[in-house]
């Protein structure tokens, strides 16, 4: 596994995870690719010429303790694989992925399941529930191929059950279970080994829409009140901007823009990304802080003031119902005001940008 | 799923367990069995020989009067009937008379059933034709001949009666090319159509074709039982038909057939045929295992002394062919030949 | 081929090409008919088939002697008979002096059932014991409990063997790769061909009848057992990965559990193979109800042969209800509350009834051996008799002139073209058609394939055989393709041929030899007859499924555009299951094959005929061997030109 991109940067002692310079090329061929110019190739040349195909390309971030990491992307884009490369269910071909300082992808194969059962969980699209099982014994698994007393993972089991509200179907089986309720499943089951990091690969892609919104709350929920790592992994933007404290946004195996939901709406790297924000409405994401702006004459600053965190939309009542403009503050500092002539503005703005609010 | 399996599967060895103890105890219904089939036994005897009061006085005597332990031995059935019938009786004789127990196998003839003597699980052959074929098993111990059994084999080639009847000279063989577009048939490829006899029979249709250069082709029907389809629907239809056969046959009692004859035979070993001369009288052999014959037990005896004429094994076979079981057909003539069977049973102490 | 590519396309086309070569073999078959056929007498022997006779005769001679006898193949043969031999005694063999086995009838019965009970649900429990007890009225008790010992022996040592090697198979693609090949053998051989290695190496008896229906049985089970874990859904696999599991752990907790329902199922193909077998095995001493059927053959008694045969379709639709049966109730959620309690108390309460009936047959005559007057065999042995009197003295003239005008026309010509050509025209022919269906590889092969059966000095045999197959197979398809489009389309259909289907398949093929023998008298015209029978179920199966299989709105776009119903049929479903029908031709040759030694009984000569006489006459032992070899030989190449031609037809653009 050698490092065959540019200079390492630092790995930083306060992430989570780091990944340096992640490869994965599929087909016969993978290691040679690696260090020639054929790697650069798009795609489909790539395929012709080689018979290889580059899943994922020279990535490196990293991702910090209590983060929700969203990785997006359409499909093809390279998402899934990076995802299981970072837990090894699928072999990079190059690269390094740091966890608590170790890289993962020379630990041997006893140490990587060590780190499986106690540090990491997945949940997955289609749940990957072991349908000869009974609710509890799927949560419970992992504990017990850890050895595990029976007791104790059973008792385990039943605390995740009442975390994510399965409360009297812990002997159930999957199949009499909606899919909603299995995910659910899914999610104890990731939660019953106390990870230090959750990945999630698109897990409610497979749900309904007001279900999937239910799930998107229980994960904000949950976040909220354990604070656990996660790298979520979804090709649906509105959710990443919902759950997401950074977004990295993927294409063909490349990470083509990496930041916060409102960054990534105000400054979009290109016109790929920008084709993707032009749909989110820019008051549902950024914060009362951006279209702050500074008192003008004659306006009345002494009202009750908003904090510069709170996303527009959810302040549109208090300003829309103020009096005058509403003066923001940022820890306790004051850095402007804001009106509703400002949000009306903003509105226009993602009207004409074509956006749906 | 894993407790309801558990739950059904602490039920299965508790079951087997009490089964295997069941199994230590109990026979009882042996002896109902037992009691059942003697009564069945000395009813039939009683029946059957109620004029002659002596012979139901000594079939109970006979049960109790077993000599020497006779033991467990296996007689090869082989698929003709008039084998049947012999190997029938001596089984019967062997079990009534003489307390054995007697094993039945059906097997192929010939090297099928001397491997199978060699391996011990057949011990009696009552009627072989192979004129020597057993020798590589004598040869290695495993089997010796026990005598002939009084029936005389005679192979030939048959046609239905009534073709003699139109054209006598048809007997004889060596003419048979004046004949040949008679028995012309789809199979035999625009030669007349020799039926040769089943696999382990003695054949040499095909050395006698090429002897005489006769203008036939060899249909290998398989079974006696296909020779014996052939030749019903010869007769019965008048259709022409050249085949195989054999006695003692009762079929030969039944359906009239015509027997064509070739020059004398001057050989016993089919290796030895040129194809030129008829098949040979052949006296039919007793095959047994040294094992057998070395034992001193009762059956050996039996087997040594078994005797009978055709006429006695076709009495039998057209019992057997009229509908009735081997074992009944058996039983007929064993109480009907009291005498004979006695005279086999010299030497053993025990009588019918 | 790029020479082809000049050609017109109407030139190229492989169905023009297939007529050219059939005409000119046609016409120099007729011109040089007779000239170097290699025919050679029964009798005679070859330099091969003389050193395989004597071969044999060695083995023979060192049986007792030989250390890899002595340390081997005899405590091997010993320790199976033994294994087989307990639990014979238990159910089927009364030991020295004793009337009835461990368990008497009654007590079979009830075990049998209470086992049928717990493995899935009553109702099939009581279709089991009744269509055991069904066998019990027939008067054939005994050999059906042989037949079932045997059966029960011969698949338990199967699945010991199978299983694990299933397994293997489905976790490595190396082994995969590795025992594919001896799967596709062991498929195409003919079952009666190595019965006579396997007698001369075992000895005849329950041992070479044991290890031969186990040699039939194992490549069913280790397909189906491969087969399940290779077909496992990956997500629930994939998290247990994620999860840590060890390679161990995966199997135990995930993999076997998740594979169940397919490995029962493979379970219960075993159980059917190995039946079917043991029943042919009777011709090496399998004790059972083979011996009846076999006996029946040979001494042309058709009640008594029909009447064993019937105990064996109902064994075999009881071993299959009862499994299959088991395997949907593995599949079931476990019941609870209520439920539970009631199969609680059905279990217990069963138990103790089984235990009584086990008591009770061991003590009480009724109980113990099948009471006679129960018995009704004898009423259905005289009723097939006096149906088969019937028809074959009312349809005599029929069936005679149906053989006879079938012979002349179709059969024999046929075989003048295979065996009375000279036999390297025919071996360029045959290899030509080869080369056009399925591609240069295959040719080559079937060329030293059939070059191999010429060295042998089998040839004319084997043509005499290869035509009896060609046209079986023939009748087959036909026959199979039309039953098996109209069962596809109507589930009614399907629903009332089932039971045909599947006597079909189970009845032993010498069953139904005697009336065909007694119909259309010894020839090679009554084997063909056979072969179709015994073929056609297979192939009426597989085209239905195939049918079934084809996308309803396929259909449906079809009858929706003004589509009749056969542009339909012939436009659209038989094409779009076209790998169906090649499949179900592959089968139906298969099957076909291994009924061909079979019609060596009833006077179909060739190849066949020369394995039944190589049994009897140690004189002619090399020749049954090498025989056997020629089957083997003829198969291979028939299924290899079959399958390279789907493979083929596959890459085609429609």
């Amino acid at each position: 596994m050698t490092m065959t991109s540019p200079a390492p940067a630092e790995v930083s002692t306060d992430a989570a995870i780091s990944v340096r310079g992640l490869w994965k090329i599929f087909g016969e061929k993978a290691h040679e690719i690696i260090d020639s110019p054929d790697a650069r190739l798009p795609r489909p040349e790539l395929l012709e010429k080689t018979g290889c195909v580059a899943a994922v390309r020279d990535a490196s971030f990293d991702v910090a303790n209590g983060e929700v990491f969203v990785v997006m992307g359409l499909s093809g884009s390279g998402k899934s694989t990076l995802v299981r490369c970072l837990t090894r269910l699928i072999e990079p071909t190059a690269g390094e992925v740091f966890f608590d300082g170790e890289d993962i992808l020379t630990a041997s194969k006893a140490r990587l399941r060590e780190l499986r059962r106690t540090k990491f969980s997945m949940v997955f699209q289609h749940f990957g529930l072991l349908p000869h099982r009974r609710v509890i014994d799927n949560i419970a698994y992992s504990l017990e191929v850890n050895g595990v007393k029976k007791e104790t993972r059973h008792a385990r089991a039943m605390e995740v059950i009442e975390l994510v509200g399965l409360d009297g179907y812990a002997n159930h089986f999957p199949e009499q279970l909606s899919g909603g309720m299995q995910q659910r499943v899914g999610l104890a089951r990731a939660l019953a080994v106390n990870p230090e990091v959750m990945f999630l690969d698109e897990p409610f892609s497979a749900l309904d829409p007001l279900i999937r919104r239910d799930m998107q709350n229980e994960v904000k929920r949950l976040h909220q009140d354990l604070n656990k790592t996660m790298v979520f992994i979804t090709h649906d933007l509105s959710e990443a901007m919902k759950l997401g404290d950074r977004i990295a946004i993927m294409r063909d195996g490349d990470i083509v823009q990496m930041a916060t939901p409102a960054d990534l709406v105000m400054h979009p790297a290109d016109d790929y990304v920008a084709d993707f924000t032009n749909d989110i409405p820019k008051s549902h994401v950024l914060t009362v802080g951006y279209i702050a702006r500074p008192a003008g004459d004659g306006e009345d600053i002494s009202g009750q003031p908003i904090d510069a965190d709170i996303i527009i939309r959810d302040a549109i009542p208090r300003i829309v119902n103020a009096t005058g403009p509403v003066p923001v503050t940022r820890a306790g500092e004051s850095i402007g005001v804001i009106g509703t002539d400002d949000i009306l503005h903003l509105v226009a703005e993602d009207a004409s940008e074509g956006s749906a609010t | 799923m894993r407790n309801h399996l558990r739950g059904r599967l602490a039920v299965l060895p508790v079951l087997a367990a009490a089964s295997l103890v069941l199994a230590a105890c109990g026979g009882d219904v042996n002896e109902a069995a037992t009691e059942t089939t003697e009564e069945a036994v000395a009813e039939e005897t009683v029946a059957e020989e109620a004029p002659e009061e002596e012979a139901a006085e000594e079939a109970p005597e006979a049960e109790a009067a077993v000599v020497a332990d006779c033991g467990d031995w296996g007689v090869a059935m082989h698929a003709w009937v008039g084998y049947t019938a012999s190997a029938q009786v001596l089984s019967d004789v062997a079990r009534d008379a003489l307390g054995c127990n007697i094993e039945q196998i059906q097997l192929e003839e010939a090297g099928v059933t001397y491997d199978a003597m060699e391996a011990g699980s057949v011990d009696v052959i009552i009627e072989d034709w192979g004129g020597g074929r057993w020798q590589e098993w004598v040869d290695r111990g495993a089997v010796q001949e026990a005598g002939y059994n009084g029936n005389v084999g005679l192979i030939g080639m048959y046609v239905p009666q009534w073709m003699c009847d139109e054209n006598p000279d048809i007997s004889d063989g060596t003419k048979l090319n004046d004949y040949a577009e008679l028995f012309v048939t789809p199979e035999s490829g625009g030669k007349g159509a020799w039926y040769e006899g089943p696999p382990g029979y003695t054949t040499i249709g095909e050395k006698i074709i090429n002897a005489y250069d006769l203008d036939f082709q060899v249909i290998n029907t398989g079974s006696e039982a296909a020779l014996i389809e052939m030749f019903t629907q010869a007769a019965e239809n008048q259709e022409p038909g050249l085949g195989y056969f054999y006695e003692p046959q009762n079929f030969l009692a039944q359906v009239e057939l015509c027997r064509v004859n070739f020059p004398e035979n001057d050989w016993s070993d089919t290796a030895d045929a040129s194809g030129l001369t008829d098949y040979p009288e052949t006296p039919l052999v007793k095959l047994a295992t040294s094992e057998l014959l070395d034992s001193g037990s009762p059956f050996a005896t039996l087997v040594s002394n078994f005797e009978w004429t055709n006429g006695d094994q076709n009495s039998v076979a057209a019992a057997i062919e009229g509908g009735a079981s081997p074992e009944e057909a058996a039983a007929e003539w064993i109480s009907a030949n009291t005498d004979t069977v006695n005279m086999w049973l010299e030497g053993t102490g025990a009588s019918m | 081929m790029n020479a082809l590519e000049s050609l017109p396309t109407w030139m190229r086309k492989r169905s023009t090409l297939v007529l050219l070569v059939v005409g000119v073999w046609f016409v120099l078959g007729t011109i040089l008919a007779g000239v170097h056929t290699l025919e050679l007498s029964t009798a005679t022997n070859t330099p091969a088939t003389d050193w395989l006779r004597e071969f044999a005769a060695s083995i023979r001679g060192s049986r007792a002697e030989s250390p890899i006898f002595v340390y081997f193949f005899n405590p091997l043969r010993g320790g199976i008979e033994g294994f087989i031999e307990i639990i014979r005694a238990v159910i089927a063999v009364p030991a020295s002096g004793n009337v009835i086995p461990i368990i008497g009838w009654f007590g079979v019965v009830a075990l049998v059932g209470y086992i049928v009970y717990a493995s899935s649900n009553w109702r099939t429990s009581l279709l089991s014991m009744a269509l055991l007890t069904a066998c019990g009225m027939l008067g054939v008790w005994a050999y059906t409990m042989d037949t079932l010992a045997m059966t029960v022996g011969a698949v338990l040592l199967s699945l010991a063997i199978a299983l694990p090697i299933g397994i293997w198979a489905g976790l490595s693609d190396r082994v995969m790769a590795f025992i594919r090949p001896i799967l596709d053998l062991a498929q195409i051989l003919p079952t009666l061909v190595y019965l006579a290695p396997l007698a001369l190496v075992f000895l005849i008896g329950i041992a070479a009848a044991t290890i031969a229906t186990m040699i039939y049985s194992i490549p069913i089970c280790v397909r189906i057992t491969a087969h399940a874990i290779r077909s496992l859904k990956a997500g629930p696999i994939e998290a247990a990965e994620s999860m840590g599991s060890t390679r161990g752990q995966m199997l135990r907790k995930v993999q076997l559990p998740m594979a169940r329902r397919t490995i029962i199922l493979g379970i219960n193909q075993t159980t059917l193979a190995a039946l079917s077998f043991v029943v042919i095995a009777a011709l090496i001493g399998a004790p059972g109800l083979g011996k009846p059927v076999i006996e029946a053959l040979t001494i042309r008694n058709v009640g008594d042969g029909v009447v064993a045969g019937l105990a064996v379709v109902f064994l075999a639709v009881m071993l299959d209800r009862a499994t299959t049966a088991a395997v949907q109730h593995s599949a079931e959620l476990p019941p609870e509350g209520p439920a539970l309690i009631r199969r609680r108390i059905g279990l217990i309460a069963g138990g103790v009834l089984t235990l009584v009936a086990i008591y009770l047959s061991r003590f009480q005559l009724w109980a113990a051996v099948f009471p006679e007057n129960l018995v009704i065999g004898e009423y259905i042995a005289n009723a097939a008799d006096a149906v088969t009197e019937w028809i074959t003295s009312t349809f005599y003239f029929l069936t005679i002139g149906l053989n006879e005008n079938f012979t002349i026309h179709v059969l024999n010509r046929v075989e003048s073209l295979l065996a009375n050509t000279p036999w390297y025209i025919t071996i360029i022919a045959i290899s030509l058609l080869a080369a056009i269906i399925g591609g240069r590889f295959v040719a080559i092969l079937s060329a030293v394939l059939l070059g191999a059966i010429v060295l042998i000095g089998l040839w004319n045999d084997a043509m005499v055989t290869l035509t009896q197959v060609l046209i079986a197979t023939g009748i087959v398809m036909l026959i199979g393709v039309v039953v098996g489009v109209l069962a596809g389309r109507s589930a009614r259909i399907e629903r009332a041929l089932k039971p045909i289907l599947d006597a079909g398949q189970t009845l032993p093929a010498f069953v139904y030899l005697v009336p065909v023998l007694a119909l259309f008298g010894p020839s090679r015209f009554a084997a063909i007859v056979c072969g179709v029978f015994y073929a056609t179920p297979v192939v009426v199966r597989v085209v239905a499924d195939g049918v079934r299989g084809v996308p309803s709105d396929m259909v449906e776009a079809a009858v929706s555009s003004g589509s009749s119903t056969t542009q339909v049929v012939t436009k659209v479903q038989l094409p779009a299951s076209k790998r169906s029908l090649l499949l179900g031709a592959n089968q139906g040759m298969i099957f076909v094959l291994a009924v061909v030694v079979i019609g060596g009984f009833v006077g179909a000569g060739g190849l066949g005929y020369l394995v039944i006489v190589g049994q009897s006459k140690p004189e002619l032992q090399g020749k049954g061997l090498a025989a056997g070899l020629a089957i083997v030989l003829l198969g291979v190449v028939m299924d290899r030109i079959a399958q390279a031609g789907a493979r083929r037809n596959e890459k085609k653009p429609a």
